[in-house]
């Protein structure tokens, strides 16, 4: 089998239908398992009690623009705090993640020779499901 | 189709065009003191963002201030001046760097007190 090799290029992300390909520069979906460890008469036994997802992003600020990436973000975790966002997450063409993340607001600002620059980290309400084609 | 020379390199000679120097887009082949070149940094183009719908790279520039080298204390007097009316041109969406400790360059015949100043933006290419 060859090696296979995707990269940070493949993937690309939709948060409640927007595409923010255009100012993403990293996105990462973590998925910890709480494991529960026994100790019975024939040894461990393991199990897994829960799951929490985390969806990581650093993304370019974009205030003040056309269909503003970050006023979107900061109007829904304002106006519907507890409303889900559907993210479609593609690590590569082929594999995508369908998940649910609770709005939180972007931080704003930054230094002054650098361009602002934004991280976020969401919480998953639903748990990933991968779709493969 | 947009290209670098025309949407960004152009652009950015026209907000530079206030500044009292010749402005060039490119290295010019021969050079009319004060001016104000736009060069390429290193690394040139990167790839910073996610995604391959298109292509989306980080530019990295350098901007050359250059004055006559003719007496040392105007020759850097001029420089400054040069460098400041050229920070304070820089249009919106552009990161703006250091100016560098300037230097003497030669270019045919002429000697010229240079500096640079390194600036970024970010570009898509539109098909």
């Amino acid at each position: 089998m060859p090696t296979t090799i995707i990269t940070g290029r493949d993937v690309s992300f939709t948060i409640a239908g927007a595409s923010y390909n255009a100012q993403a520069t990293s996105a990462v979906l973590t998925v910890d398992s709480t494991i529960n460890t026994y100790q019975t008469l024939s040894g461990k036994a393991y199990a897994t009690t829960d799951t929490q997802g985390t969806f990581a992003v650093e993304m370019l600020a974009d205030w003040g623009a056309a269909s503003s990436l970050c006023e979107s973000l900061w109007t829904a975790a304002t106006s519907a705090p507890n409303t889900g966002l559907s993210v479609i997450f593609g690590a590569d063409s082929g594999a995508s993640f369908a998940f649910d993340v609770q709005p939180i607001q972007p931080s704003a600002g930054g230094t002054a020779p650098d361009a602002q620059t934004v991280s976020l980290s969401f919480t998953c309400v639903t748990t990933p499901v991968l779709t493969i084609s | 189709m947009t290209t670098i020379a025309a949407n960004v390199r152009q652009p950015l000679a026209t907000a530079l065009a206030g500044v009292g120097a010749s402005v060039y887009a490119a290295p010019p082949e021969a050079l009319i003191a004060p001016a104000a070149i736009i060069m390429p940094g290193s690394p040139y183009l990167e790839s910073t963002i996610i995604g391959k719908d298109k292509v989306r790279v980080k530019i990295n520039l350098m901007i050359t201030g250059a004055v006559a080298y003719n007496a040392n204390s105007g020759a850097l007097d001029n420089l400054e001046k040069l460098m400041i009316d050229i920070l304070g041109a820089m249009p919106n969406g552009y990161e703006v760097g250091d100016v560098t400790r300037p230097g003497v360059t030669t270019v045919g015949t002429g000697n010229f007190l240079t500096a640079d100043l390194s600036v970024a933006t970010y570009y898509t290419q539109d098909n």
